[in-house]
């Protein structure tokens, strides 16, 4: 069994009829790419999976672990171990390095938050000191409010926070390495590169296929909101797949 | 610097301890709690009875007891907006109701000072879990509106289909009794405590007063103060970090809805009557200028907007020919405030202290202010 399959997914804004049956499968361990040009869709099969609305899933299932979790909110499915780095590093920008940090790690128990001066004491996947030696430069800056930070550290810290998730066994990363500098993108794909390695699982939506092949073990081509070919990297590499994507 | 520091820091001749030093203490719990006690202590002597202060500000007693109801609703009010961002014009429909509920309580049921506040209290939070679960689907200006409907419809009902229970416009009057049935809440003391409180009534409202504030900087110095923060900067990725932000909203509004019971509540003890036009739209109006003007999301400033709101109503409006203008005066003095600091009140005298340790600065900060330089970015892009 997938840890991550959907199947014949139809996703909705409004009128438009963005993803028309999707299905992919994603096993445990894996580091799968979705790569397809602007408007395919891939941002929409982001959202499906995350649970946030808009857009409407119409038909068909996303199913974790064995478990349909299409009718799932957003905040449920966060806290069932997929994690989403979304599109636009977007944080909390008034709050500190460390306060975006913590703030995945709350309690669920109103009386618990109340009492609490501290922050961070729930579970999660990583501890703060962990991401701080994965990004050494977000401890230099933990005081700093996230607006501050330039986009590559933004990008870190938005992968950090996701990281803070408790259990995360999925990590959705919707265009990590957009609009950063050349040396930045691969520090960057290192660090999801190291994620992969201690054994999660990694969905990683990329325009920029170079970099998503370098990372990835296979992939699936989106075009129009349909899935247009998979196959490994190897495949993928060889394939002229040049109508579907912009490189 | 280290925290366990006991000893204050001398930087310069000129000041006693650190400017650090400072800003550490002064968001202290502890420091909080004593400004708010010492502010309850000295507010009436310093408004209406101290010599040469008294004589410039005119003030009196009375009012200083409703100025601190009102403030206590304007926290309640900024709970809300200040730190979640929802923007209610509807919150008289707790402020009215709970001041109904209180003297329907005492009249009907069991009249005793403390327990009315708490049932007014109460009746604002029921009315709250209800007005949330239609409002808190809406959002922005759709939420505002709707919460300005909800409270009209509570009046109207109140002064009409209800006029058996309300008493219409005549109102409900609540009896003064004992406090717990032994303290007289009219009892006037003499000496210093007669100088500085004058009445137990004072005192009554006073602790209140200081016990919402202490909830407030306990609320915004938990998690929840974080959590109320990331829902105002953006729910969709609050919903990302695995916050259920509808959870969160509704506590928010729960609290909120509360702290404007205990000030409608107060209100009905202090005026010894509950009537229908606190239940009316300009008692919202005037609770979201005092907000705005004082300083949103701060503690500080809805306490002094409240008190320049009164100032002008009560004080201002008695000078002569002047006076006829006061809402006018009010009006454009609110507008220059927020013209020049969007952070009201508050804002523009923590701004200036800032700037007094950086005299340089002041100058330059000012001229941008007024010519309309880039203050706060917007970052509520949509997640779409």
């Amino acid at each position: 069994m997938s840890l991550l399959e959907l199947d014949g997914v139809h996703a909705h804004y409004g009128p438009s009829h963005i993803l028309r049956g999707v299905s992919m499968a994603i096993d445990e361990g894996e580091v799968v790419t979705l790569l397809g040009r602007n408007g395919a869709g891939k941002t929409t099969t982001v959202r499906s999976i995350a649970g946030t609305e808009p857009p409407e899933v119409r038909s068909g299932s996303v199913r974790f672990d064995g478990t349909d979790i299409t009718d799932w909110p957003a905040d449920d499915i966060a806290m069932g171990g997929i994690g989403v780095v979304p599109e636009g590093r977007r944080l909390f920008t008034e709050l500190t390095v460390e306060e975006n940090l913590e703030l995945s790690t709350i309690t669920r128990n109103w009386w618990n938050t109340v009492r609490r001066r501290g922050l961070g004491g729930g579970e999660s996947t990583m501890a703060i000191d962990e991401l701080y030696d994965l990004f050494p430069r977000l401890e230099e800056r933990r005081a700093q409010q996230a607006g501050t930070l330039s986009g590559g550290e933004q990008q870190m810290l938005s992968i950090a926070r996701t990281l803070r998730l408790p259990d995360l066994d999925l990590l959705l990363l919707d265009e990590p390495t957009e609009g950063l500098a050349p040396q930045i993108v691969t520090a960057v794909g290192d660090a999801i590169e190291e994620i992969a390695d201690r054994g999660l699982t990694v969905l990683l939506i990329e325009q920029n296929v170079h970099e998503a092949l370098r990372i990835a073990d296979r992939g699936y081509v989106l075009d129009q909101g349909d899935i247009v070919y998979q196959g490994t990297t190897e495949e993928l590499e060889n394939e002229d797949l040049d109508e579907y994507l912009v490189v | 610097m280290s925290t366990d520091n006991a000893q204050p820091d001398v930087e310069d001749e000129s000041s006693l301890i650190s400017v650090d030093a400072w800003d550490r203490i002064k968001h202290t719990e502890r420091f909080v709690f004593l400004i708010s006690v010492a502010f309850v202590l000295t507010f009436s002597y310093l408004f209406s009875r101290a010599p040469v202060i008294s004589d410039v500000t005119q003030g009196y007693h009375g009012l200083t007891v409703t100025i601190l109801i009102w403030s206590i609703f304007a926290l309640g009010f900024n709970l809300l907006l200040g730190q979640t961002g929802l923007l209610s014009f509807g919150h008289a429909m707790f402020f009215g109701t709970a001041s109904y509920a209180t003297a329907l309580f005492s009249i009907h049921v069991f009249n005793e000072p403390l327990t009315i506040v708490i049932v007014g209290m109460l009746s604002a939070i029921a009315l709250g879990a209800v007005a949330a679960v239609i409002l808190l689907r809406l959002h922005t200006v759709y939420f505002a509106i709707v919460a300005l409907a909800i409270g009209q419809f509570l009046y109207f009902l109140a002064s009409n289909p209800l006029e058996g229970i309300t008493q219409g416009i005549n109102g409900l009057e609540v009896d003064r009794t004992p406090l717990l049935g032994v303290v007289d809440l009219d009892h006037e003391y003499g000496g210093i405590l007669g100088a500085l409180v004058v009445d137990n009534l004072y005192l009554f409202v006073g602790v209140f007063f200081v016990a919402v504030v202490m909830f407030i900087t306990r609320i915004r110095k938990s998690p929840y103060g974080l959590i109320f923060k990331a829902i105002r900067e953006n729910e969709t990725r609050a919903s990302f970090v695995g916050l259920d932000v509808w959870r969160y909203k509704f506590a928010a509004f729960l609290l909120s809805a509360g702290i404007a019971g205990i000030a409608g509540a107060l209100l009905a003890v202090n005026t010894q009557f509950a009537g229908v036009e606190r239940l009316y739209w300009s008692i919202s109006g005037d609770v979201v200028v005092m907000a705005v003007l004082g300083g949103l999301g701060t503690l500080a400033g809805p306490v002094i907007g409240t008190f320049v709101w009164f100032y002008f109503k009560g004080i201002v409006n008695g000078f002569p020919t002047l006076g006829d203008y006061w809402l006018l005066m009010l009006a454009v003095s609110f507008t220059a405030v927020v013209w020049a600091y969007p952070e009201g009140i508050w804002g523009m005298i923590t701004d200036l202290t800032a700037a007094l340790r950086e005299p340089k600065t002041l100058a330059a900060k000012v001229k941008s202010r007024v010519t309309g330089g880039s203050s706060t970015e917007g970052s509520n892009g949509g997640d779409r």
